[in-house]
């Protein structure tokens, strides 16, 4: 009998995961067929609209790139600190105290010039978003307190901040008794690239390409990528483990900010309580899809933003948007079985294809 | 005992391998190998390193399928197609690294796997208990196996194998983690098996346990056999080891006395804790002058370990002080130590002294990487000529210097652990285990880069289980036992027996149950 095993291959497949990706999202289209019809839908015409409407035109292109840039940024923000072998899921509340911070900026410096405004409030946001993960880089770092823990536990934090100066000290006066925070001053918006496009694309593309330069050519990145490998021989060279996971933790957290930060100026009008979005948590995938490295972020972003905006279209055809989240779903436990490929071989006869006696010692 | 080898009848060989050829991506393991093994003896199966003992014996043991290559057992053809089925063809293999479950008894993990549906302990230990006086193989069945030394799980993986029946027993390097008591004594136990009909296949490059366990040999060098079924009471041991190597090893000329300046490395009355929260070793006080090398011997799990973390700072200690250079170090970090001349070579290469995902370059610079520095960037032309003068000076025979480390054989991946440690120019050096897992060359290359350290001045700590080796090398030579260092002997007059017998100070009454 032949029974098909899995053993690990000595170096991944080159090219694998974006073919793994592929294979995800192809068994993610075949099982979306699947509903649609179950549902009576016409699955060419569905898929047609939805890639009409994500990434058929410049209109299209243009929200695709809005919804991946905050993408980008929070799964940037997770594969940082990843790349450490640390889990920050506070990238949701992180995003929000972002956005909490660039908006009393905003309030404070109403009468700014706008490239003033800009700066300081995405500057706000990157040390509003790093500030919430102090607590827990620190909790970390000096006494191991599990950061997974400690950084979901923040995003209630944040959010119920967030929804308190909604309804209280920031309620604007003139919304007729609405829950509303005032509307930022329009000096405060993001320039537009094209159509609707805005400028935090450049910022997005800026700081990941400046995350991966610095993970692959710095000694700051050098010291990482050791203290990833192996903590023990981090220690072993002197490389001061805490301190390294107390700024890569607070980086994460600074650049999940910078993601509310940029979505506050660029596409909302003020500050609400969806302005997060679940982008923290969708920035997890993204990272993991992305096998934390902060050079694949970026084009997996591009991905699922066009799926998502692709699964907003439908809603007017008559179709739930969560086939939409489900579609989503799909492409991660695709990309993630197909994956395992990458980085094991199948073995049909139960023979263990071993590495040769010499590389084993 | 011994039967006089005769041309034998293929039915009458228990084991007849013919023409088995294995190869790896990028490596010939065996090209057609000959493997003829008598019922009722103990067949040794000699080869240093490399030489493809291992890959012939997985294939015997169903783990690896041969490229090409015949098997017989009794006269009979098989093809295993994984190693169930070569154990229900009667053939079991003890690994070099055990499979053992530490908080099941020594009767669980004995019938682990192939254990009744129903589980009757008492009835189970009671079976296992007279299967082991069979043979001699003195274990308390109820015994949690954490409490067990090495020697005495061993003897659990040899009970696995004969409670599944096995009639060849296939023993991957059995005497590593022995002591030379517990050697004599594995000698009796499988002496025992072979009179009751079984035959063992002893894999090993330690000529001299060899030559007093088994009735025959069969030598490999580099993937195919040299020599087939010589008788071990006719061959002599230097005819074996020029068999094994390709030609006559010079017995290494010990190395000219040291002129030991002053003490570099002073421990006083140093204590430290193991991982269990438990006393690794106490009150531990010694010194190493200049131009000296001291060893440290002892079967693993002694302290050995712990005391080399320790010096290194990787470890705290409890109580007592370390002086490097006149200058206490007790609490400095293992960078401070490191800047002060202090360099460490682990007993775990790549968990400890090297980052297994990174590439030969990022390994390379892990000591100098600061200096390479130009504003935050590393300089990646001085990165790339530093990695490249460590490989071209310790010869480390590496491809892309931008692929994994891992995949770097173990004696290029200690040459170049050893390289960059002493590309430093360290006025101290902890060495643990380093040439364990080595080739000749590989041994020969990092004892001759220890020594040249020794007489440019360096004081050397040389911690090793392979006495021969401390006994050529070391100037002085402690033994650490439980804990303490249980004497102090010259080896230039002391003899293995002495050494031994101080390296199992108290085991033996441990192992008493």
């Amino acid at each position: 009998m032949k029974r098909p095993r899995l053993h690990l291959r000595e170096a991944p497949l080159p090219g694998g995961q974006p073919l793994a990706f592929a294979i995800g999202l192809t068994i993610a289209l075949f099982v979306g067929t699947l509903l649609l019809l179950g549902a009576g839908h016409d699955p060419v015409r569905i898929y047609s609209r939805m890639f009409e409407a994500s990434l058929g035109s410049p209109d299209a292109w243009a929200v695709t790139l809005n919804r991946a840039v905050p993408l980008g940024l929070a799964g940037l923000a997770v594969a940082v600190a990843g790349s450490m072998g640390l889990w920050n899921i506070g990238a949701e509340g992180q995003i929000m105290a972002g956005a909490i911070a660039a908006s009393w900026v905003a309030r404070i410096g109403g009468d700014w010039p706008g490239l003033v405004l800009i700066v300081a409030m995405l500057l706000a946001a990157l040390g509003g978003g790093g500030l919430l993960a102090v607590g827990p880089a620190i909790a970390r770092a000096r006494l191991g307190v599990n950061e997974i823990i400690t950084t979901l536990m923040l995003n209630e934090v944040a959010i119920r901040l967030a929804q308190w100066l909604i309804h209280g000290p920031w309620k604007d006066p003139g919304a007729h008794n609405f829950p509303l925070a005032p509307m930022l001053p329009d000096q405060a918006r993001l320039p537009t690239l094209f159509s609707r496009a805005h400028c935090g694309l450049l910022i997005a593309v800026a700081v990941i390409v400046i995350s991966s330069l610095a993970v692959r050519y710095t000694a700051w990145g050098y010291e990482l990528r050791i203290a990833g490998s192996s903590e023990a021989t981090a220690r072993y060279s002197g490389i001061s483990l805490s301190r390294k996971i107390l700024t890569v933790l607070v980086i994460s957290g600074g650049i999940a900010g910078l993601a509310g930060g940029v979505e506050l100026t660029g596409t909302a009008d003020r500050l609400t309580e969806s302005i997060s979005n679940g982008f923290g948590f969708a920035g997890i995938i993204v990272a993991a899809l992305a096998l934390m490295r902060p050079s694949g972020v970026a084009v997996v972003a591009l991905l699922f933003g066009a799926v998502q905006i692709g699964g907003q279209s439908i809603q007017t055809l008559g179709v739930s948007s969560s086939v939409s989240t489900i579609l989503q779903a799909f492409v991660l436990f695709g990309a993630i079985g197909a994956g395992v490929f990458s980085r094991y071989r199948i073995l049909l006869d139960g023979e263990a294809r071993a590495v040769p006696e010499e590389v084993n010692q | 005992m011994t039967q006089t080898p005769s041309p034998t009848d293929e039915s009458q060989l228990a084991v007849q391998l013919s023409e088995v050829w294995k190869t790896f991506p990028g490596v010939v393991a065996n090209a057609g190998v000959e493997l003829n093994v008598r019922p009722r003896t103990i067949h040794a199966l000699l080869g240093e390193n490399g030489a493809g003992k291992s890959t012939l014996m997985n294939i015997l043991a169903g783990v690896y399928r041969p490229d090409r290559g015949e098997l017989k057992l009794h006269g009979r053809a098989h093809q295993f197609r994984n190693p169930a089925d070569a154990l229900s063809a009667g053939i079991g293999m003890v690994h070099q690294e055990f499979r053992l479950i530490p908080s099941f008894s020594v009767a669980e993990n004995v019938v682990l796997g192939s254990a009744p549906s129903v589980i009757k302990t008492r009835q189970i230990e009671a079976r296992v208990a007279a299967m082991a006086d069979k043979f001699g193989l003195r274990v308390d069945p109820a015994q949690p196996l954490w409490q067990l030394s090495m020697g005495e799980r061993q003897k659990v993986e040899i009970l696995k194998v004969l409670w599944r029946d096995a009639q060849v027993l296939i023993l991957d390097e059995p005497t590593t983690v022995l002591t030379p008591d517990e050697v004599h004594e594995l000698g009796e136990i499988l002496r025992r098996m072979a009179d009751d009909g079984r035959c063992i296949i002893f894999i090993s490059h330690k000529l001299h346990e060899v030559s007093g366990i088994c009735d025959e040999a069969t030598v490999l060098r580099l993937g195919k056999t040299v020599a087939s079924s010589l008788d071990m009471a006719t061959t002599d041991s230097t005819e074996l080891a020029r068999l094994m190597v390709g030609a006559s090893p010079t017995t290494p000329d010990r190395p000219a006395a040291a002129t030991p300046g002053v003490a570099l490395l002073e421990l006083k009355e140093l204590s430290a804790r193991g991982d269990r929260g438990i006393d690794a070793f106490s009150d531990v006080s010694f010194q190493i002058n200049s131009g000296e090398i001291v060893g440290i011997a002892g079967v693993a799990g002694n302290g050995q370990r712990e005391l080399a973390d320790v010096i290194a700072g990787l470890r705290p200690s409890t109580r007592g002080s370390l002086i490097m250079n006149d200058a206490d170090m007790t609490t400095a970090s293992p960078r401070q130590r490191f800047l002060s001349g202090l360099c460490y070579i682990p007993e775990d290469r790549l968990g400890v002294g090297l980052a297994p995902r990174l590439s030969i370059t990022d390994n390379a610079i892990l000591r100098v990487y600061r200096q390479q520095r130009r504003g935050p960037f590393i300089v990646a032309e001085k990165a790339l000529s530093y990695c490249k003068g460590i490989i071209e000076r310790f010869g480390v025979r590496s491809g892309d210097v931008d692929g994994p480390i891992a995949a770097l054989s173990g004696g290029n991946l200690q040459r170049l652990l050893v390289g960059r440690e002493l590309d430093s120019q360290p006025s101290v050096v902890v060495a643990a285990q380093p040439t364990r897992g080595l080739d000749v060359q590989g041994v020969k290359a990092i004892q001759d880069l220890l020594l040249e350290r020794r007489n440019a001045g360096a004081a050397v700590l040389m911690i090793s289980e392979d006495l021969d080796e401390l006994l050529t090398l070391t100037d002085r030579l402690l033994v650490m036992e439980g804990g303490n260092i249980r004497g102090e002997f010259d080896p230039r007059t002391a003899s293995r027996q002495e050494v031994g017998l101080a390296m199992l100070a108290d085991t033996t009454a441990i192992s008493q149950p």
